[in-house]
């Protein structure tokens, strides 16, 4: 079943005991009976009213639920039933605003409905009220004080509110009804004066954390954690000996765990410059097992010259004569050290003449193979790697390795990897695709050839791919399922495809859905509120809700929103790409090609409708026999994202996908800079520079900050309203563009002219010109020349000079013209061809 | 590598992991449920080497942990003496460095320590023979029985079990006789075979049940429901 959808109906199981009614779907026709009966003979009863409209809302009939509820309400608008269900009713559609007002009314009317204030409570954490969840809590407690869940309860509405002390009051208090103390099988003790640990701890009273820790230490069955904190506390307090023991104690136990080495280091006084006492420090571990990789890896962080080189050897000859294939992932970011990165290249180079010359030094014949082929397989990926690179010598590499092992995926899939950073997509796809045939059974490889396809433009291919392993029975197919499980990945980068292709609905259908996703996972935690109090692992629970604070922190999350505002962007500067026709790139003044395209479009759509209409009754008629868990999943209206693109605001929309990234990227300059084209859009002229004056002090060369700041002075100037505030808020911008009066359209050229070897410089003059003087083309003269100019110009750059001259409506000729002279550059980068010729 | 206990904040990138490597997928709150109901038991393979450790402020820059391996772990809702491994998994990237073993005694021994459990459980492919190799012969497990047909596809499993007990037992002692010192869990040897194929074991479990399914009806048996794909 559809997470969202059984997220769905758990919340409809949050029932009013209070009238005496168990809704279960199994038992809900005759509840709707009985309910009808009772309302025969007694018309306009409200709180059978109400329980009716609740078991309608479970059968998905919301609409006639709500203006029954609205009715129950009007007949007895003093009844707490009544309120309490139409609270309910919000909830279920996750209007917590509307939820929390009506189980308000309701409490007013029976202050003590143990299940309304429940209810209430629950939605007061959910959202964050930490205040009023305190006053619940409260309350709750003094109904029923003997449960020791209500007291841990009430300390985490304080410790949430950063009431530390009232926190562990509450628990203290608890703790000193106790007769007797409890057995050491007891958990939820034992978490909650762990808890209790935790809050003296971020109270800031280490002494006094580590003095509790000690009366807990023997007892608590969390070995990990007690050790942890232990071993923690004594080296804040600098009680340096004792935290040494503690820090080996937890390296005996888990000796891959680098944040114990640290605390080892600190706890013996150790800086990075004592690399002789940390070379003993760390051999001292690595000779006690030969499967300790951390304490062998470490030192290479550290050491350098003739040191690092000694190292490096025997740890790379170890790890090559095992044959681990992940030797250069695991010693790839080193690189960031030129000198390192030459070490290890001129080690590995060796051993490769080694291997084949002299045989394997350490005489194991049988290992002799895997020692060489191991070799090659890093050889080929240090070439590969961005700051070794050199393609030539990776594909040479890569032709040894298949030779030698043609069934061998990994080297199929290396040699994708390599045919890719050469920009011939089309080839990595299809050497991808050969990697998968080799081992059809293999799910990894499977995701990478999606993947490979997605990038190569194969949407229906790459779902094809993905078929192997998903249930493709569900509602809505292969989809449906990547949908249901939540493969972000997948979805992204389909939308991506969509996207680079301007096929916008179906673009933006796939970013919404991600954005979804992340509202499914924030209302995840809904039901963990009581689950924990109930289980008692508080510190979990306690974690997960500030993790859930953060949530769109995550850069899943940051990829979508970006690409989402950008195709809005797009839809709000030119809204004819909103119409169906415009969406394959069609030149939208080729009458014939609009109507060859409209044609096409309808058929898809045809077909579309048709492929959906067998898989619903697929669905439906694998429903019939199965055993229903839930609801029917609705089938969706707008599966090709038409209405999405179709949007008559597009920039509101946007500002949804950007007020997260503002929240947890204002640090970032991409989204800084996204936040300007939203704000400028939009005539917020004050947010617009907000996000200007950020992207200028995260990075004041950035070249875009020129340009954007040359567009907001242009649309600046013909404003009357806050003119003058305007103009005072923008002398805090970088000179010139403090000036109201500056002569920008010198200092646009004298910029181009100071970076006229610079790529992205040259596109931010033509942004900046294209604001100053709409009819030049100079612009796009200049970007046309950088395949000359710039030396150093690389194939993102020159994709994005592509991008630019199509935004400012260069001819395909001139367009082309300009991809070809990079494809001199780089003759294997299909990937020009095909972004010149959309 | 890093070899650590597994955090709420991880579960995006290991159900990443999850959907990448095997056919049995969750949504996440079933990773959440078990982050919440036995925070001790699922631990993480992380590659810190991709990580900044000069952090900035900046959350989107500074990348989240990259996660090459996890085990995902339970107790049995029926008997809350026996462990349950519901999913394990290590990046074919990341093969040959022990880290499915490693995982797995991190777990076990949280099984043994914090829930006193005397067993453990898990089912395996019986085609997976690098999985088999590492449960049997490294880690100790017993093949209890066949169970046919147990994945979506129609593969059998074997089902098998490791007694906690003696698994412990010298570990156990050491600690008793030396206070809060134990020994290390025996890692000797070398790399074993394991790695040949990434560790690809899951249970059914699930797939169509919400946690709230989970929580609110505690009778139900999750494993009796089909999943995979």
């Amino acid at each position: 079943m559809l997470s969202r959808t059984s997220n769905r109906s758990s919340t409809k199981r949050v029932r009013p005991r209070s009238a005496n009614v168990r809704i279960r779907t199994d038992r809900m026709s005759p509840g709707l009976k009985a309910a009808d009966q009772i309302l025969k003979k007694n018309p306009n009863h409200g709180d059978t009213e109400a329980m009716k409209a609740l078991i309608l809302n479970s059968l998905g009939q919301t609409e006639e639920a709500f203006a029954l509820a609205k009715t129950a309400l009007k007949d007895d608008m003093k009844s707490h039933v009544c309120w309490h269900v139409y609270g309910i009713l919000w909830r279920s559609v996750k209007n917590n605003e509307e939820a929390i007002k009506a189980y308000r009314f309701a409490l007013k009317l029976e202050p003590d409905s143990p299940q309304v204030l429940r209810d209430l409570a629950l939605l007061q954490i959910q959202t964050r009220d930490y205040q009023g969840y305190i006053q619940s809590r409260n309350l709750m407690l003094q109904q029923r004080s003997s449960l020791r869940l209500n007291w841990t309860a009430l300390a985490i509405a304080h410790h949430l509110a950063e009431d530390f002390k009232s926190a562990e009051n509450v628990l203290n208090t608890y703790e000193g009804t106790l007769k007797h103390t409890p057995s050491k099988g007891d958990i939820e003790h034992a978490e909650a004066v762990l808890y209790k640990n935790m809050i003296i701890a971020e109270s800031g009273d280490v002494q006094r954390a580590l003095e509790h820790l000690d009366t807990i230490y023997q007892t608590s069955p969390d070995r990990t954690a007690v050790m942890e904190l232990r071993a923690k506390y004594l080296l804040q307090l600098d009680k340096k000996e004792e935290a040494e023991k503690a820090y080996r104690a937890l390296l005996d136990r888990n000796a891959e765990y680098r944040a114990y080495y640290e605390g080892l280091e600190k706890a013996l006084g150790l800086d990075k410059s004592q690399k002789q006492e940390l070379k003993e420090l760390y051999a001292s571990y690595a000779n006690k097992n030969d499967r300790i990789d951390a304490a062998r890896r470490i030192p290479l962080d550290f050491l350098e010259g003739e040191d690092f080189k000694e190292a490096a050897d025997s740890y790379l000859r170890a790890k090559l004569h095992k044959g681990v294939p992940s030797t250069f992932n695991n010693v790839k970011s080193l690189y960031a050290d030129a000198s390192k990165l030459k070490t290890i290249e001129g080690l590995v180079e060796g051993y490769q003449s080694e291997g084949v010359a002299n045989g394997d030094a350490t005489g194991a014949t049988t290992k002799k193979d895997s020692f060489h082929e191991t070799t090659l397989y890093f050889l080929a990926q240090h070439y590969n790697y961005k700051l070794s690179r050199d393609l030539k010598k990776a594909m040479q590499y890569v032709d040894k390795l298949i030779e030698l092992s043609p069934k061998t995926y990994d080297y199929h899939m290396t040699k994708a990897r390599v045919l890719k950073h050469s920009g011939n997509i089309s080839e990595a796809s299809k050497a991808m695709s050969h990697a998968r045939e080799l081992d059809i059974k293999d799910r990894y490889i499977n995701t990478k050839c999606a993947k490979y396809q997605l990038r190569n433009d194969e949407n229906a291919d790459a779902l094809a791919t993905m078929s192997k392993f998903t249930r493709n029975e569900v509602v809505g197919g292969t989809l449906g399922d990547l949908t249901d499980m939540q493969s972000l990945w997948y979805l992204t980068e389909d939308g991506e495809a969509y996207a680079r292709r301007s096929e916008y609905g179906l673009a933006l259908k796939r970013f919404h859905t991600v954005f979804d996703i992340f509202d499914v996972w924030q209302e995840d935690q809904f039901d963990f509120h009581s689950f924990s109090l109930r289980k008692g692992q508080i510190r979990a629970y306690v974690d997960t809700l500030r993790w859930e604070d953060r949530l769109r922190s995550h850069p899943f999350y940051k990829r979508i929103a970006v690409d989402a505002i950008k195709v809005y962007l797009a839809l709000h500067d030119r809204p004819i790409l909103s119409q169906e026709t415009a969406t394959n790139g069609v030149d939208p003044t080729d009458a014939k090609a609009i109507k060859k395209a409209k044609k096409e479009a309808e058929r898809r759509e045809r077909e579309d409708a048709e492929r959906r209409e067998a898989e619903r009754k697929a669905a439906a008629a694998k429903k019939a026999n199965a055993t229903a868990d839930g609801e029917t999943k609705k089938p969706d209206e707008d599966p090709n994202g038409k209405k999405l693109r179709e949007t008559k605001e597009p920039l509101a929309v946007a500002t949804r996908f950007l007020a997260p990234l503002l929240e947890f990227g204002a640090a970032d300059l991409e989204v800084q800079h996204l936040g300007f084209e939203v704000y400028l859009r939009k005539g917020k002229f004050f947010l617009a520079l907000k996000s200007l004056l950020a992207a200028f002090t995260i990075a004041p060369e950035d070249p875009t900050a020129h340009a954007q700041a040359v567009r907001f002075r242009q649309a600046c100037k013909p404003l009357d309203e806050n003119k003058a505030v305007l103009d005072l808020a923008s002398s805090s911008l970088p000179a010139p563009f403090n000036d109201a009066k500056a002569d920008l359209a010198s200092h646009n050229e004298a910029f181009v002219k100071q970076h006229a070897d610079s790529p992205r410089h040259v596109y931010n003059y033509a942004r900046a010109l294209k604001a100053l003087d709409p009819s030049s083309s100079q612009g796009q003269k200049t970007i046309l020349e950088v395949p000359d100019r710039c030396k150093d110009v690389n194939l993102a750059q020159g994709l994005e000079g592509i991008a630019l001259l199509r935004e400012l409506g260069s001819e395909k000729a001139s367009i082309q013209a300009f991809a070809k002279k990079l494809q001199d550059k780089w003759p294997a980068a299909t990937i020009l061809e095909r972004e010149a010729s959309r | 590598m890093d070899i650590r206990l597994l955090r709420s904040s991880d579960i995006p990138n290991v159900q990443l992991a999850n959907l990448t490597n095997l056919p049995e997928n969750y949504f996440l709150k079933y990773y959440l449920y078990h982050a919440l109901s036995w925070p001790q038991l699922s631990y993480v393979a992380v590659d810190v080497s991709s990580l900044e450790y000069n952090a900035s402020s900046n959350p989107y820059t500074s990348k989240p942990p990259k996660i090459v391996g996890y085990v995902l772990a339970k107790i049995d809702e029926d008997n809350n003496q026996t462990g349950h491994i519901t999913s394990l998994s290590v990046m074919r990237t990341h093969r040959r460095l022990g880290l499915a073993e490693k995982l797995m005694r991190q777990s076990t021994r949280a099984m043994r320590e914090y829930y006193n459990a005397r067993d453990v459980s898990l089912h395996v492919r019986c085609s997976n023979q690098a999985a088999i190799g590492l449960y049997t012969e490294r880690l100790g497990f017993a093949r209890e029985k066949v169970e046919s047909k147990y994945y979506a596809d129609g593969e059998d499993a074997f089902s098998m079990k490791l007694d906690l007990v003696s698994a412990f037992k010298d570990e156990e002692k050491a600690a008793e006789g030396e206070g809060e010192k134990t020994d290390g869990v025996d890692e000797g040897g070398e790399v074993g075979e394991a790695g040949k194929k990434e560790e690809k074991k899951t249970v059914k479990v699930g797939r169509q049940l919400g946690v709230q399914s989970l929580v609110e009806n505690v009778v139900q048996k999750p494993s009796q429901q089909v999943a995979g794909a």
